[in-house]
This record gives C-alpha cells, sequence and structure tokens, in this order.
C-alpha cells in the first residue's frame, strides 16, 4: 500500500534495494519518533501503571506501601462527604460556567459579527482578558471581588447588594464562576471566526423571505454554529473538571478557609490529599476517578467527532 | 479561525463609510442580521467596559502607596500615582527580579526542547513508511486525553528518587520527549506540504535526517513558532508544576512567586497587593505582547480552534 501512495519509490529501480531502502526508513522512523516514544514510556505509561499500583495502595511515600486492593475507592465512594463535595463543586463549577462562557460568547460574536465600526477595537478589548495568564487573573478578582472591590460596586449601582464573596462558603463557587466569564472572548473570537464561513446567500434568501434579524439568527447562525459549540462544550467541560490554580490562588485554604472548604474542587482535593497529607495512594485513586469523569465526556466528543469534522472543513 | 484573516470583502465595504448607503441593497451591511443599531454599540460598549474594568483596577492598585495597600481603600480609577512601585519590586524588598529569570530561563528551555523533538517526530510521522507506524500514531492520539492528574503522582516519586526536586528540571526535561498535541499539529502541517521537494532530495542522494535539516525544517517554521507560542505561555503561566517541584523562593517562576508572596504575608497582615499587581502585570504583559507579535502564526495553524473554554 505504500508505494502506492508514494510515486517517489519508482525512482528506485532495483526491489532488492528497495527492500533495504524501507527497512533503511523504517529505521530512521523509529529514530525520528524515539524522544516522543522515550517520553510516552517514561512520563506517561509507566507513570500511569504505577498510579495504577498506587491506587490500590496505602502509601505516604516515605515508607513501604501497603496492598489494600479496593480499598481506597470504596472509601471514597461510600465514605468520603469531602469526596461527594468536591464532586459537586466540580459539576456545578462546570455545569454553569461553561455554557456560560459560550452563550456569552456566542451572544458577543453574533453582536460583532455586525456591520460595526471599531470592531477591532471592540475585539481587542473582548479577547484581551483570555490572554492575562490564570495565576495573575486569579490574584486580579482577589480584589475585584472583595466586598466593597468594583464588582459589588457596580452591583450596587444596579441596586444590588453585593454578597461578601470570598469570604462566604457559599459565594466561593459563584466567584470562581464570574472569573471564568471574564474569559469569554476566547469562544467569542473563535465563533465570530465561524459566523465568517456562513455563506452570505442564506441571509439574503431569508431577508426576501422577510425573517427578522432575531428569526435569523435562531434559523442560520445558530444552527451553523451548534457543532462546533458543541465540541467546545465538551472540551470546556474537560477543562473545567480539572481546574486548580483558580480555586488554589483565589481561595486559598489557609487565608480563607471558609470559602476553600465551599469551592472545593477534584484536583485541589487530591493535590491537598498528595502533597498535604501524603496520602499518596488515596490521591491517586482520586486521579484515576477523575480520568474515569473525564473519559465519559471525552468519548461523547468523540461519538459525535464527525457532525464537527465535517462542519469544519465545510468551512474551508 | 482562517476567517479573521482571509475575508478582506466586507471589511472594505465597513470602512468606507461614505459609499456605504449606495451599496444598499447588495453589500453585506444592507442585510438586516448584519446591521449595527445603537442598541448594538451600547450592548458592546457596556460589556467591553466591564471586561477592561478589572485590568484598569490593576493598574489603580499597582499604583497604590502602601498606605492605601494597609486600609484596603483601592480606587477603580487610579487617584495616586506611585511610579516607584514598578522599581521597587526589582529591589531588596522582593526577589521580583529573581522570579523573572527563573520564568524566563524555565520557558525558553521549555519551548526550545518542543520545537527540537516536535518537529522531527511530527515529520517522521508524516513521511516516513515503518511497520506499526499507524498504531503508534494512534497511542499518540489517544495520550492526548489523559488527564495530568493521572500522572502527577508517580512522576514526582520519580523525580524525587532521581534527586530533581528543587530544581528546573522537573519542569524542563520531559518538554525535550514531545507531546502529542504538537507532534499532531506538526504532522498535519507536513501533510499539507508538496512531497516533490523531499522526494527531488532523496534522489538527489540526501539521507533522512539532511532532507529533515535542509529541506523540512526551513519550512516547518511557521508551525514551530506556533508551537513555541503554546510552551511559552503554556510554561510561562503554569502554576501547579512549579508548585510541586519548588521549595526555594530563589528557584520560583514569577507566576508561583507573586502567589508565594500573598500568602506568607504574616497573619492579619494583608500583603503588598500593589507589589502583588505589579508582579501580575509583569506575568500578563509578556503573554499579550508575544500573541500580538505572533496571532499570524496561530491563525496560520488554524488551531486555536478547539480551546475556547479550555485555558
Amino acid at each position: 500500500m505504500a508505494t502506492l501512495s508514494k510515486p517517489a519509490s519508482t525512482a528506485v529501480p532495483k526491489t532488492g534495494t528497495s527492500s533495504k531502502r524501507r527497512r533503511r526508513e523504517a529505521l530512521w522512523f523509529y529514530l525520528f519518533v524515539s524522544p516522543w516514544m522515550i517520553g510516552f514510556l517514561v512520563f506517561l505509561f509507566g507513570p500511569m501503571i504505577a498510579s495504577l499500583y498506587y491506587s490500590m495502595t496505602d502509601w505516604d511515600s516515605f515508607t513501604d506501601p501497603v496492598w489494600v486492593g479496593f480499598q481506597n475507592y470504596v472509601t471514597l465512594i461510600t465514605d468520603d462527604p469531602r469526596f461527594w463535595r468536591a464532586l459537586w463543586h466540580t459539576f456545578y463549577y462546570a455545569a454553569v460556567s461553561v455554557p456560560l462562557g459560550l452563550v456569552l460568547g456566542l451572544w458577543l460574536a453574533n453582536l460583532l459579527n455586525k456591520q460595526v465600526r471599531a470592531r477591532k477595537l471592540l475585539r481587542t478589548l473582548i479577547y484581551l482578558p483570555t490572554l492575562v495568564p490564570l495565576v495573575a487573573t486569579a490574584m486580579i478578582f482577589r480584589q475585584v471581588l472583595a466586598p466593597n472591590g468594583p464588582f459589588n460596586d457596580a452591583l450596587g449601582l444596579l441596586g444590588i447588594s453585593g454578597p461578601s464573596w470570598l469570604l462566604d462558603g457559599d459565594w466561593a463557587t459563584p466567584a470562581l464562576i464570574v472569573m471564568s466569564a471574564w474569559s469569554a472572548g476566547a469562544a467569542t473570537v473563535l465563533l465570530l471566526a465561524a459566523m465568517k464561513g456562513i455563506p452570505k446567500e442564506l441571509y439574503e434568501a431569508a431577508e426576501v423571505d422577510g425573517a427578522g434579524g432575531v428569526r435569523q439568527f435562531w434559523s442560520i447562525t445558530l444552527p451553523h454554529l451548534t457543532p462546533i459549540i458543541f465540541f467546545n462544550l465538551i472540551m470546556g467541560m474537560i477543562g473545567a473538571f480539572q481546574v486548580f490554580a483558580q480555586v488554589y490562588i483565589l481561595v486559598p485554604k489557609g487565608k480563607l478557609p471558609a470559602a476553600y472548604a465551599g469551592a472545593e474542587t477534584m484536583v485541589p482535593y487530591l493535590f491537598d490529599e498528595a502533597f498535604g497529607n501524603y496520602h499518596m495512594g488515596y490521591a491517586s485513586a482520586i486521579s484515576w476517578l477523575l480520568f474515569l469523569v473525564v473519559l465519559v465526556f471525552t468519548l461523547i466528543a468523540f461519538r459525535t467527532a464527525r457532525r464537527w469534522v465535517f462542519y469544519e472543513t465545510e468551512v474551508k | 479561525m482562517a476567517g479573521l484573516l482571509t475575508t478582506p470583502a466586507p471589511r472594505r465595504t465597513r470602512e468606507s463609510v461614505p459609499p456605504r448607503k449606495a451599496l444598499r441593497g447588495r453589500g453585506p451591511g444592507s442585510l438586516r442580521a448584519f446591521r449595527a443599531t445603537p442598541f448594538t454599540y451600547a450592548t458592546l460598549i457596556v460589556v467591553a467596559a466591564i471586561l477592561t474594568m478589572p485590568l484598569v483596577f490593576v493598574g489603580s492598585i499597582a499604583l497604590s502607596s502602601d498606605a492605601t495597600v494597609n486600609t484596603n481603600s483601592f480606587t477603580l480609577l487610579p487617584t495616586e500615582f506611585h511610579w516607584e512601585n514598578f522599581t521597587r519590586v526589582f529591589g531588596s524588598e522582593l526577589p521580583m527580579g529573581r522570579f523573572l529569570i527563573n520564568s524566563v530561563i524555565i520557558s525558553l528551555c521549555s519551548v526550545a526542547g518542543q520545537m527540537l523533538s516536535s518537529g522531527l517526530v511530527g515529520y517522521a510521522f508524516a513521511r516516513l513508511r515503518a511497520p506499526g507506524k499507524n498504531t503508534l500514531f494512534l497511542i499518540v492520539i489517544a495520550t492526548m486525553m489523559i488527564p495530568t492528574q493521572i500522572t502527577m503522582i508517580p512522576q514526582f516519586i520519580l523525580f524525587r528518587d532521581l534527586g530533581w526536586v528543587n530544581s528546573y528540571l522537573p519542569l524542563i526535561v520531559p518538554n525535550f520527549f514531545s507531546n502529542a498535541f504538537n507532534v499532531f499539529l506538526v504532522r498535519q502541517f507536513v501533510s499539507r506540504l508538496p512531497s516533490t521537494l523531499d522526494e527531488a532530495a532523496m534522489v538527489d542522494g540526501l539521507g533522512f535526517f539532511g532532507i529533515y535539516r535542509r529541506i523540512m525544517l526551513p519550512m516547518l517554521w511557521p508551525v514551530l513558532i506556533a508551537i513555541g507560542i503554546f510552551t511559552l505561555t503554556h510554561t510561562w503561566g503554569d502554576f501547579m508544576g512549579p508548585l510541586i517541584y519548588l521549595n526555594d523562593e530563589s528557584k520560583m517562576p514569577l507566576a508561583l512567586g507573586i502567589q508565594y508572596i500573598t500568602s506568607t504575608s504574616a497573619a492579619g497582615q494583608s500583603p503588598a497587593w500593589n507589589l502583588v499587581m505589579v508582579g501580575s502585570i509583569l506575568l500578563a504583559l509578556p503573554m499579550i505582547i508575544v500573541y500580538y507579535l505572533g496571532q499570524k502564526y496561530l491563525y496560520e495553524m488554524d488551531i486555536s480552534g478547539g480551546s475556547a473554554g479550555v485555558k
């Protein structure tokens, strides 16, 4: 099959030299991909096997691990309210922040897709927050969401007396969601680019048929974007399940214990178990349960892949 | 994403304002779906203002005096201008200069590692033929969906046993072994290049490494620069890696360093927020500059595509 797909090999006349050449080519291939293969074995595959083993042990990483079988998993699922709370916070955060970011992004993209002046400036201002590294973002929002900070001042202008976000366990996860909404510009730019690919003729035809602007959005723009929105929803969820720095910095366990307890998601819990309490076995079990959750969403993304892949080629 | 750069037509009609009326009935501006109303402008301006507010506030805090910090009486718009805060962070009070140097060392080594390794591996997957190649590539794809948290603990044990904890090595060395996403990018990029050049070189007797170095590498720059930007933004902003591996303040990169400053202030005393915000600006500014210098490569790669919401 390879000879058919690559006409260059016809340049080599004799079959004997050709098979020798092919062996040489295979050798070079394995030499070239060796960095990836070594990295895969040492930093990924090996550690995965090790992690699976650790997750079945009771281990503080200093003394010898004690084999406990599935005990860690059983404890996590049946006898660990902190785990269930972390799982709930994670779902809460993911289920609100990701759709919110996409809805905001879609709304802004639709506005920017109109014939607005200074579009480039507006797009830049909306996109700028997404370029700020997470650590800086979290530092900024420590102050923005202070009880007498600008966010509550703005709410005050609307007649709403804002909560004391980072000092209140119940408002810590909403605070994380507010912070994530600041990065809605990522979805905006993405969806705006996709909107440019929608044929103008469709809007002209809709115009002739007397469809209004709102109707055109729901009947033309949105259907063209659903595959890309869906894909980003899944990818965003996978990312949201793994939030760490946001929680760790916005509601630090040491300084804001009440808020931390009210917002702790799965990865900060895992981190605290592993590097705070040295429960390496237990933490490994948490990481595998996290993997399971991520896997389910990844499988959904892959099962529906054909829909968005088809669309991507269509745009070009 | 290519749409951002390849749509000159509607842009022209938008910028030439006077003839717009004449175009009514033909240009996209005449369509109801694309007509901007005062409401459109009002919404966009309000939203842009809200999103810009935190950035203005950072500037205001960064320019505040220590007295303002201690009473926590920041204002949204700056009322005092203590520009010396920007030089103070490099003085004896804080090791911000050290943090910055550490960030540069870690990031540049990581970028070099990814560019060197990913190019080679991606080229091999795109062009060389070998038994087992397709299976290997499937593994490459599959590894993309494994969350880093799975390997976090065993990797820590591995690096600890190697005696690498509290050094840059655990943060830098893995980058020299490429990563699945970058390999995928290079492979896609090379597949789109015409194979006539490297075939001609092969006929001329150039070996596979020669073809890579002399023929492919000069053509790979766009994708390698995109990979460099991704790696740079990732390592520059990385928090968890340094948090796990670095204990000494003098070894911390900026992203960890500014968090460390806020976490170590004495109980009941507020951290030096003005200096922390100067640090945040120092952390953000290079990324904004790099993005604006490199955005054409990112759009060319067509890849910012899948990443909204994942940060």
